[in-house]
């Protein structure tokens, strides 16, 4: 029965527009050129565009502010909003909707210039009544939090933490689109400022402007076009909580319901997973993910990221494009884990391109540690 | 429950209004489910355990254990004598429940997790909170 969206859907098309700094534009206008180059990439047009799935901070209504800018009139529309994670949820949804033919093209796409617009992450506008009193900085204080406790219950330590920042770096280093590419050594990162104790500012994602765009359909069209399909294989979503206070545990996420459920979809285990991609707006965040999706047990995710494991040469490789650290990020990130993820199942992320890639697993994180999202896609060999 | 001197105005209705109107009072009250026992914060109309509709408020102890904590380093400012360090910390209240709070008169550095803390009700009317002291200092 779970098994049924498995192979449903494929990416046909990605694009990315305005990394890093887009002064004079609007998030409207990336966001179009993203979705432009997306489209140009699967050799399809906005017109055969049918269903949409966006989300965003900057806009009441993202979706439908969208639909009016693009000029598009979908016959499906996905507006739901679980922060950064949102993204990868729409991968599944999207699988659904072209499953239950309620589309046959469908676009999934963010864009933000929070970096020369606001010039600062811009925080939701609605916040916990009950964390507000004690001023937190949202949405970093949950990360510090949650850092703090793995810490004292594990015995994780800031090197730990600075290896995730390490190996994002010397991934961005191999990505000519990689908004910081400078050399970047263990002492810079345990020297940095301390912003939110226990994290400096080296454990902490960038804040850019950017824009990304994927378009999906179903395998049988998806053969038929430009470029290589990356096929969805599975998702998973969950969530217990919006406030940082009232997460059960801050040493495990949702992460592991989602991922659980992505890998049944897929009938495939952390053992099949040839490259991750996880959203890493703080360095925690990767060590929380690989233990709650499996890649190593509870508490261990320290160890499991040190000796550069994580990093080009390493046993595992995570976040190939640099990631949120080291790459963009726009406020929301999980779209460009499929983008990411979708290059190197067609074999054309350059010198960072894990050979023989045929299973790519996305992770997406919302809000603080409050929505999880996992969608694992796959080479045609992997159907 | 109804209006006090320092509370003009109706009677506090929905769970927050209750729960606020307590603290303002300078009492920390938690809503217990009827059906399950659980202690219930942040307030709200259902229980979040057994989805029961038959919450009561209660005293809480005030006793808690500092479950994590989090500092912010402010990079200092001319004209900005707040602290440059700002500690806030989740409790694991005795009852149960989490809370999000701050123990405003302990350096940052020695709030650590694990310690055991006491609840006060703190502020001027009309903006009190629930802080917390170490209670070690207190025995």
């Amino acid at each position: 029965m779970s098994n049924t969206l498995k192979g449903a859907a494929a990416i046909v098309g990605v694009g990315t527009a305005g990394l890093g700094e887009a002064p004079g534009f609007n998030a409207m206008d990336i966001q179009a050129l993203a979705v432009r180059a997306a489209l140009d990439d699967a050799g399809l047009s906005l017109a055969d565009v049918d269903g949409l799935f966006c989300a965003n901070m900057s806009h009441t209504f993202p979706a439908i502010s969208t639909i009016e800018y693009l000029g598009i009139a979908p016959r499906w529309i996905d507006g739901t909003n679980t922060g950064g994670s949102s993204f990868v949820a729409h991968a599944m949804s999207a699988a659904m909707a072209l499953q239950a033919g309620l589309c046959d093209v469908a676009l999934i796409c963010y864009g933000a210039t929070m970096r020369t617009g606001a010039g600062r992450m811009v925080p939701a506008a609605e916040q916990p009544a009950y964390e507000i009193p004690h001023q937190p900085r949202y949405p970093m204080t949950a990360y510090a939090m949650a850092a703090a406790r793995h810490m004292a219950q594990f015995g994780t330590t800031r090197e730990h933490l600075a290896e995730v920042a390490l190996a994002a770096r010397a991934w961005a280093q191999l990505n000519p689109d990689a908004f910081e590419r400078g050399d970047l050594t263990m002492e810079d990162v345990l020297s940095s400022r301390m912003v939110l104790e226990p994290l400096t500012l080296r454990d902490c994602c960038l804040l850019t402007d950017g824009a990304g765009a994927v378009v999906m359909t179903r395998p049988d069209r998806a053969r038929d076009l430009a470029q290589k399909p990356a096929y969805f294989l599975g998702g998973g979503v969950a969530s217990y909580n919006r406030a940082i206070s009232e997460m059960p545990d801050l040493t495990t996420t949702a992460a592991k319901d989602s991922g659980a459920r992505a890998y049944a979809m897929a009938g495939l285990g952390p053992a099949d997973m040839n490259v991750l991609q996880l959203y890493d707006a703080f360095t925690i965040n990767v060590i929380l993910f690989l233990e709650d999706l499996g890649f190593c047990p509870k508490g261990e995710g320290g160890a499991f990221v040190s000796g550069g494991h994580i990093a080009p040469g390493g046993g595992l490789p995570v976040n190939t494009n640099g990631g949120g650290l080291s790459f963009t990020h726009p406020g929301m990130y999980g779209i460009f884990t499929l983008i990411e993820a979708t290059r190197q199942l067609r074999g054309e992320a350059g010198a960072r391109q894990i050979p023989d890639a045929e299973t790519v697993l996305c992770h997406g994180n919302g809000i603080t540690l409050s929505h999880q999202a996992t969608a694992i896609l796959g080479s045609e060999n992997t159907l | 429950m109804t209006a006090s001197p320092d509370r003009p105005g109706p009677p506090p209705t929905g769970p927050d209004q209750q729960f606020q109107a307590h603290v303002a009072d300078g009492r920390l009250w938690l809503q217990t489910c009827q059906d399950c026992g659980s202690a219930i914060f942040m307030p709200r109309i259902l229980c979040p355990h057994c989805h029961s509709l038959s919450l009561q408020w209660a005293p809480a102890s005030g006793l808690g254990t500092v479950y994590t904590r989090s500092v912010l380093h402010r990079r200092p400012k001319p004209g900005d004598d707040r602290p440059t360090e700002h500690a806030i910390v989740l409790v694991d209240l005795d009852e149960g429940p989490r809370i999000m709070s701050r123990l405003p008169d302990t350096p940052a550095a020695d709030i650590r997790i694990g310690m055991r803390v006491r609840a006060r009700i703190a502020g001027e009317d009309g903006a009190r909170v629930v802080l917390f002291d170490p209670e070690e200092s207190k025995t």
